[in-house]
């Protein structure tokens, strides 16, 4: 199940990377945004991508395409707000390159399964794009993004696979981090920053 | 004489539920203790709108038995699921999942009818049908071929479907993250497993412990480099872990291998299912396309 999962997320991953390409449908509609990307996904991180060069477009990509101060303003949670303004800096410098560096191992694991877009509903503020990674055996992996509107395109807010939240799955790490050192952010920054560096 | 024994066999059966209940009853029991110590002076804001605890009061034994696990884990599991994988070829090993799946749906069945879900129990009775007989015992899983696709079912979720919350988090020695319901879903769905049920008035207690140990060592060995990836990215394995976890069976709860919509747990708002809308997003006047 968990294999199932995380292919599925490295794929997740895969399709985000290719988000920069199609940005003028991305301006119609949220459904063909990502079915762009799943189609782009394919082509541009087959499974023959060099590790560096994947990294290397998985930061611009994941720059671009995520709204990465709300994601990390989400997973900080309550310790956002006690955080100080270069905390929060700091934090969100640091917790882009840890998402780029712990998701492009991942893109590994991808091995081009199809995939497709099955619909779309809204959530909240965000639209909800369902979509399906088609496995040679077993269940189709239901994978949904949701998006908000930002300039005109979209920016990818979280993506589930099987359920699972990446930013929820984040926000409970690092809290049990903060929580375990006595709600202090500091030495989450620096676990992070050794993570980074190795 | 019969009688005689099915009495043993019941009780042989009746022993594998109370040793499953008694590892849970156990590590129910021993933190309580851990418990009234006070609580570590942490929470330095309140949690937000949304933003869950964790539920896991025995957190320092659960850390101890999954420090344990990981153990066991590097020691046993992992290179008895490397050598599973470098022995037998993928086509034998997919078989033997869809065997061990097989086995599985009855219990599953049952799951589904506790559950009022006629659409799930007819799905698993369809592939328990064919899968027994045209895929050979399950050898070959035809049905997920002909649209009849797998689908998991416990007596956890039929708890968490009849409205019983999942209680305290466990980490379970050997057997993994559980909770309370789960871990008693488990022993329920042990007893009441029609294969157990047949080993066990046959005195083939070891069939029941081989299949157990063939699901391990077959779910082990698909996650080999999954499990791995997430211990060496994560700052806190445990946490992670855990998380995954609750995520997972929430969705499980759910049913949501179908598509039915979720509830985005942290996006407030209800998410009834409403007619698809057209997103249409009328470029702001003067905005550059990009």
């Amino acid at each position: 199940m968990m294999r199932r999962l995380f292919t599925a997320g490295a794929l997740a991953i895969a399709i985000a990377l290719c988000a920069g390409a199609p940005r003028a449908q991305a301006q119609a509609d949220a459904t063909g945004f990502i079915a762009q990307l799943g189609g782009q996904a394919i082509q541009v991180l087959g499974p023959g991508v060099p590790a560096s060069e994947r990294l290397a477009r998985f930061r611009q990509l994941f720059q671009n395409d995520f709204d990465v101060p709300g994601i990390g303003q989400f997973v900080l949670g309550r310790y956002w707000r006690t955080a100080t303004p270069q905390e929060q800096q700091e934090f969100l410098g640091l917790f882009q390159e840890y998402i780029v560096e712990a998701y492009s191992a991942r893109l590994g694991q991808y091995g081009g399964e199809p995939f497709r877009v099955t619909g779309n509903r809204p959530s909240g503020g965000d639209i909800v794009v369902t979509s399906q990674i088609i496995q040679k055996s077993g269940a189709p992996i239901e994978v949904d993004w949701y998006l908000i509107q930002a300039g005109g395109g979209f920016k990818i807010t979280d993506v589930y696979v099987g359920g699972v939240s990446m930013k929820v799955t984040e926000r409970d790490e690092f809290g049990a981090v903060i929580q375990r050192n006595g709600g202090q952010i500091a030495p989450l920054l620096a676990q992070l920053r050794q993570k980074i560096q190795r | 004489m019969y009688l005689c024994f099915t009495r043993f066999a019941r009780a042989e059966r009746m022993l594998t539920v109370a040793l499953g209940l008694a590892v849970c009853a156990l590590f129910y029991a021993v933190p309580a203790h851990a418990q009234q110590q006070p609580a570590a002076p942490v929470a330095v804001a309140p949690p937000g709108p949304g933003e869950a605890e964790a539920n896991d009061p025995f957190e320092k034994t659960n850390r101890a038995i999954f420090d344990f696990n990981n153990q066991v884990d590097k020691i046993v599991l992992v290179p008895v699921a490397n050598a599973y994988r470098g022995v037998l070829p993928e086509p034998v090993r997919d078989s033997i999942h869809s065997v061990l799946q097989n086995l599985d749906e009855p219990i599953i069945f049952a799951n589904d009818v506790l559950q009022a879900r006629p659409d799930l129990a007819s799905t698993t009775l369809a592939r328990f049908v064919v899968n027994s007989t045209i895929g050979l015992g399950g050898i070959f899983d035809v049905a997920s071929k002909t649209n009849l696709p797998f689908h998991s079912n416990d007596l956890g979720v039929t708890f968490a479907v009849w409205g019983f919350g999942e209680g305290p988090y466990l980490m379970l020695p050997i057997l993994g993250p559980s909770n309370v319901r789960d871990a008693i879903g488990e022993g329920g769905d042990a007893y009441g497993d029609p294969g157990n049920i047949v080993a066990s008035d046959n005195h083939y207690l070891w069939a029941t412990f081989a299949r157990g140990a063939t699901q391990g060592v077959d779910e082990r060995s698909r996650n080999i480099e999954t499990l791995a990836d997430i211990e060496r990215t994560s700052l806190d394995y445990y946490a992670t872990i855990r998380s995954l976890y609750r995520q997972r069976r929430a969705a499980e709860i759910r049913h949501e291998q179908s598509n039915t919509p979720n509830v985005g747990p942290l996006q407030g708002g209800s998410d009834a299912v409403t007619a698809p809308i057209s997103y249409q997003v009328a470029p702001a006047p003067g905005a550059p396309p990009r």
